[in-house]
């Protein structure tokens, strides 16, 4: 940079060296305001959290955790129990429906498609993240949950109704089901396009070298370019299953509500972050609103949790390095 | 969509507050009114802004944040007056220290239903209702819903409740209803503004009532009553004491807040299921309210608003099937703003 500043600017020569450093010392200091905000904030929200919880954690302690109740008339009393069990339900259930099909997806991007299809269909599907929540969770009302209720659940209820997971199906079309497939179609985006970075950066030379060994393209893409994206797909999946846990407005509207824990997918009930999306806003007492917010500081430590056991499990899968 | 409506609504207030608040901070502080709380309410509310502007020069402004929001809001004096639909709890008034609340609008809650089949104005009544929604009667063929409704051919299906799985003035005022006409329901449930519901599915605002409703055959469900009339829904017409069959439009509503219950000491005025000569009334009419400090600052300011409020404002009602208050909870709500004072 000097070097072509310097036969604009001979006579600042001398000046310039310290210019600089006061420049990088202002964007150190910018920086790191920056960072600290981020950190400062973080602290602040679980502050507040805290303390709006208290009417509830005074009351209830820390049984409030896992009892399931939610009745702000009669008993007056409240648990996240079936809400902590709808929110592990539902994210689980969607991730698990998600995967494969957005790995999927994103391997036909990077390996199989025909090149005129790869950049429509990518834009596509990147497309769907770009839908707000609220409309895609108004045709989980309109379109799918009907759908689901008439066509889907009857089917998985007669084949697989042995197992308690598909019980008798719910006559409205809310239910978790509902939920699960709307939360699959939100998180599949993320997961697919973060995939399909890191199948594209896989090297050509370890798949080319793989194909002519006269691997089929199956099985370069199992020994070549699964070991080396391992980290990363995991980080994609956590990110996705982090989207699951958090989202509020949608399943709001297709979850049914309800408080109760039970095998049956069918059925309804809440997550943490619906049963505050739909309760909040015209909570009464001070026990309530405690409670709520009591929900939200369980809800920000279970995603701390799922973030820092990511970050774990993408360390130590990296660190065992690509095959 | 009414719900969506006030969202929306809300959402240009919030807009048009940050866009005036530029022009306000020059302005003279004490004409604006700030007021937060009940979305119901806010269709009203916003109809109020431009004439009272027009008439006393004041800035009102309001935002639809839920009752319970407005509460707080108001109990930690953020506003000038909070609005809530369900009356505020012993407990909320010791917290808000010296509040009052005023009833100063008047709506109604209809039961909606989906029966391929079957026309819009079936019969009902409350016991009937609360056995419903507390699963005793599953069947639209039951005897007790038969009987109700002579020479209608009632299908053999399940019956599918939905509720709103959100906290609302419209599930107040339907438990309070409930719970007036069946003390089972009462002692089990109670009424709030969110109940621990024996059965059912919950809907998110009253059009995911509505859409939950309309697509479940067999469903029965409650919204407020501009939602209905707006979107064409079936819905029921209830039996009252009298043992009439009434609609929720205005001339109910007004049949059965007029009936000459006496507001209690803290103003609060359950209208539900009303005595026997009134015999036009719905029975399942409410009415919403404004809290105020007695004590306050903006004391001639509030004082002008909420006479204003109660008196011309109500005429902005009807449009938004509102039904202006009638004669008796006037005086009493004028003589509550009566009682606003400056602080010393």
């Amino acid at each position: 940079m000097s070097a072509v500043e310097a036969p604009f600017e001979p006579a600042r020569r001398p000046l310039s060296g310290r210019r600089v450093r006061v420049g990088d010392r202002a964007l150190e200091l910018v920086t790191a305001s920056a960072a600290t905000a981020a950190l400062v904030l973080v602290a602040l929200i679980a502050w507040k959290l805290v303390a709006g919880a208290l009417p509830s954690l005074d009351r209830f302690g820390i049984g409030f955790i896992w009892r399931v109740a939610w009745d702000p008339t009669v008993s007056k009393l409240y648990g996240a129990g079936s809400f902590l069990f709808g929110t592990a339900v539902t994210s689980l259930a969607a991730l698990a429906l998600a995967a494969p099909l957005a790995l999927g997806i994103a391997l036909y991007l990077t390996e199989l498609a025909p090149p005129f299809l790869r950049g429509p269909v990518t834009a596509l599907v990147e497309t769907l993240a770009a839908v707000p929540s609220v409309v895609i969770g108004l045709w989980g009302i309109l379109v799918l949950g009907p759908a689901l209720r008439d066509h889907v659940e009857p089917v998985l209820h007669r084949t697989l109704g042995f197992l308690p997971l598909f019980g008798a199906p719910n006559a409205a079309s809310s239910s978790f089901f509902t939920a699960i497939v709307v939360l699959a179609i939100m998180i599949l985006p993320i997961v697919s396009s973060v995939s399909r970075e890191l199948f594209l950066s896989v090297p050509r030379e370890l798949k080319e070298g793989a194909l002519a060994l006269g691997t089929t393209r199956w099985e370069m893409i199992r020994g070549v370019v699964f070991p080396y994206a391992r980290g990363g797909i995991a980080a994609a999946l956590i990110l996705g299953l982090g989207r699951a846990v958090g989202e509020a407005i949608a399943v709001t509207q297709v979850i049914g509500g309800g408080v109760a824990v039970h095998a049956n997918l069918f059925a309804t009930g809440d997550t943490l972050a619906s049963k505050i999306a739909a309760s909040y806003q015209g909570a009464t007492s001070d026990l309530e609103i405690g409670s709520l917010v009591y929900l939200a500081l369980i809800l920000m430590a279970f995603s701390l949790l799922v973030n820092l056991s990511a970050q774990l499990i993408v360390r130590r899968i990296s660190r065992r390095g690509p095959a | 969509m009414r719900k969506m409506g006030i969202v929306a609504l809300a959402a240009l207030a919030v807009a048009a507050l940050a866009g005036t608040a530029a022009a306000l901070a020059s302005k003279q502080d004490s004409t604006t009114i700030s007021g937060a709380g009940s979305t119901f309410v806010a269709p009203l509310v916003a109809q109020w802004t431009q004439p009272l502007s027009q008439a006393y020069g004041f800035e009102l402004q309001y935002s639809g944040i839920g009752s319970g929001g407005g509460i707080a809001a108001i109990t930690s004096r953020t506003v000038d007056f909070g609005a809530s639909d369900a009356p505020l709890s012993p407990d909320q008034f010791a917290a808000c220290k010296d509040c009052a609340q005023i009833p100063w609008a008047l709506s109604a809650t209809s039961v909606i239903y989906n029966l391929d089949g079957v026309k819009s104005l079936l019969h009902m009544n409350g016991s009937v209702l609360a056995r419903i929604f507390m699963g005793s009667i599953t069947k639209w063929s039951d005897p007790a819903i038969r009987k109700l409704n002579p020479g209608v051919v009632l299908p053999d299906e399940a019956i599918s409740i939905v509720h709103r799985s959100d906290n609302s003035g419209t599930t107040y005022n339907f438990t309070d209803y409930l719970a007036s006409v069946s003390t089972q329901w009462k002692s089990k449930y109670g009424t709030g503004v969110a109940v621990d519901w024996p059965t059912g599915s919950g809907g998110r605002g009253s059009s995911g009532v509505a859409a939950l409703v309309a697509q479940t055959p067999g469903a029965i469900g409650y919204v407020d009553v501009a939602y209905t009339l707006q979107n064409h829904l079936k819905y029921f017409t209830m039996r009252n004491r009298s043992g009439r069959y009434t609609t929720p439009g205005l001339k109910g509503i007004l049949a059965a807040a007029s009936s000459d219950q006496k507001p209690a000491k803290d103003n609060s005025l359950s209208i539900v299921d009303p005595p026997k000569k009134y015999a036009a009334a719905y029975p399942i009419s409410t009415f919403t309210y404004v809290i105020v400090p007695l004590e306050t600052s903006k004391a001639a300011e509030l004082r002008k608003f909420l006479f204003w409020a109660v008196t011309k404002g109500q005429a902005y009602g009807p449009r938004l099937l509102f039904q202006p208050i009638p004669k008796p909870v006037l005086v009493v709500a004028e003589q509550t703003i009566k009682r606003i004072h400056p602080s010393a």
